[in-house]
């Protein structure tokens, strides 16, 4: 490798991670957060009794997952102005990859309830708790545990199809990536660079889903 | 204290409850025998509705629901009832994700909203009451099965209710641990606390019992003193059950 392309590599390394750590990590931050608390409500709408607002959140689960995530960031991001709707691309993309989470993960949070002991929730009622405090004290923080692995998988996910918001101009890691290859004229050495990024971002998370569910692990018995 | 009128419940077609009658007064200890599938487990699930019956009443003390309509009944008499009632199940059921100590505080700050401070005095009193004052910060895995079911009757304790449910509290368990359990029970009942109580072990039925049920196919057969049940019973089916149970024990 030559001087030149050394150069060129060191030179990007410093916005590219720039990028990273002020648009990848925070649209990643805020969409997860958003998509979870969603995941969680939809999961619960789905496991409740009440049929319109089930028949709503399978509709929603329905849609999302059958439609690629481009294509939804497309129509929010391009289609909406049309009625009137313009976002900020932060704002679009924040809103798509937040739907996305949120349709995903619901599956995961709603098996994991599922996955717990109805003797669990007997045990609850049993001490005289309401549907809700067994929930909250009893169900959602053991289906907490049995969820952060593919909860982890899906914040990873989320990580890399952030990429996908360079297509509504924002301007994350892999949109400063195009950025450089165009005007180096290196697009291996760059998008290479770009792919290590997203690798050092993802084994960052990997090993707190290890700390975690160390963390978490005090209390089972495997 | 408790009275139970005209007991119905079906799951599908099977119906498992055909019009059960009992009354319990405060202080004394009901026993319920019968084979499996004879529904004294469903029975007893029904004094704190996690059956919900199809037909009849449950009243305990001054709460009294009616079941006509299965589904629809009144949240609050049903949680009324579930404040005045306390289960230790065959499987303990423990929160795993509280250490013993926890477990016996969770319901008193959670349902009867005590402040951490009282929760966790009273709860280790229970806790030393059962014989594991040592083990309040142990989590349920790192007990044994005897040891799980204590901390379970601690915690049921702890709500301070007027009745408590066992749902075969031995039955899971090793052999040389169902002693240290069904000594526990029967301290209880020294204590003059009411109790209903679903087992196998005919020894202890005989021993704890102010009133013992035989039930069969859903009706009870037999009720009386555990004298008049055990060694004397009416119903030639009632004898049948002893009878095996007997030969069991040889």
């Amino acid at each position: 490798m030559d001087d030149r392309k050394i150069q060129i590599l060191l030179d990007s390394l410093l916005p590219l991670l720039k990028a990273g750590v002020a648009f990848t990590i925070p649209l990643s931050l805020v969409s997860f957060a958003l998509g979870l608390l969603l995941a969680v409500l939809t999961a619960l709408v789905r496991l409740s009794p009440w049929m319109i607002p089930k028949l709503i959140a399978r509709f929603y689960v329905w849609v999302i997952r059958g439609t690629p995530l481009l294509v939804q960031l497309f129509i929010i991001f391009y289609g909406l102005p049309a009625v009137g709707i313009v976002l900020d691309p932060f704002i679009a993309a924040t809103i798509g990859f937040t739907l996305s989470v949120g349709a995903y993960s619901s599956e995961i949070v709603r098996a994991a309830i599922l996955s717990i002991h109805k003797g669990q929730w007997e045990a609850a009622f049993s001490v005289g708790m309401t549907r809700g405090q067994a929930l909250r004290r009893v169900i959602l923080p053991q289906a907490a545990r049995v969820s952060v692995p593919p909860l982890s998988n899906s914040f990873i996910s989320l990580v890399k199809d952030t990429s996908l918001a360079a297509t509504i101009t924002y301007m994350e890691m892999f949109k400063t990536a195009q950025q450089v290859a165009a005007t180096t004229y290196e697009p291996l050495l760059v998008y290479s660079e770009a792919g290590v990024c997203y690798l050092l971002f993802c084994s960052v998370l990997s090993a707190l889903q290890n700390y975690l569910e160390k963390r978490l692990d005090r209390y089972s018995a495997s | 204290m408790i009275e139970i009128l005209d007991l119905h419940k079906s799951f599908g077609s099977l119906e498992v409850l055909k019009g059960v009658d009992l009354s319990l007064e405060h202080g004394k200890v009901l026993v319920i025998i019968g084979p499996s599938g004879s529904g004294k487990t469903t029975l007893l699930r029904c004094f704190n509705l996690l059956e919900i019956p199809d037909q009849g009443s449950v009243s305990l003390a001054d709460v009294k629901i009616n079941f006509t309509d299965a589904k629809r009944i009144d949240q609050k008499s049903m949680l009324a009832l579930r404040r005045k009632t306390g289960m230790v199940f065959q499987s303990y059921n423990l929160f795993p994700h509280m250490t013993a100590l926890g477990n016996v505080m969770e319901g008193q700050i959670t349902v009867q909203k005590r402040t951490k401070e009282e929760a966790r005095k009273r709860a280790l009193a229970l806790l030393d009451k059962v014989g594991l004052a040592d083990k309040a910060d142990s989590y349920p895995h790192q007990l044994s099965g005897g040891q799980q079911q204590r901390v379970a009757i601690a915690r049921a304790m702890a709500v301070e209710p007027e009745v408590l449910l066992f749902d075969e509290p031995t039955s899971a368990l090793d052999p040389e641990l169902v002693g240290e359990v069904l000594k526990v029970i029967k301290q209880l009942a020294r204590e003059g606390m009411t109790m209903v109580i679903v087992t196998h072990e005919m020894k202890f039925a005989a021993d704890v019992a102010d009133r013992i049920i035989l039930m069969d196919d859903g009706l009870i057969l037999e009720q009386g003193s555990p004298q008049e049940v055990l060694e004397h019973p009416r119903n030639p089916r009632a004898l049948q059950f002893l009878n095996r149970l007997n030969g069991e024990d040889i």
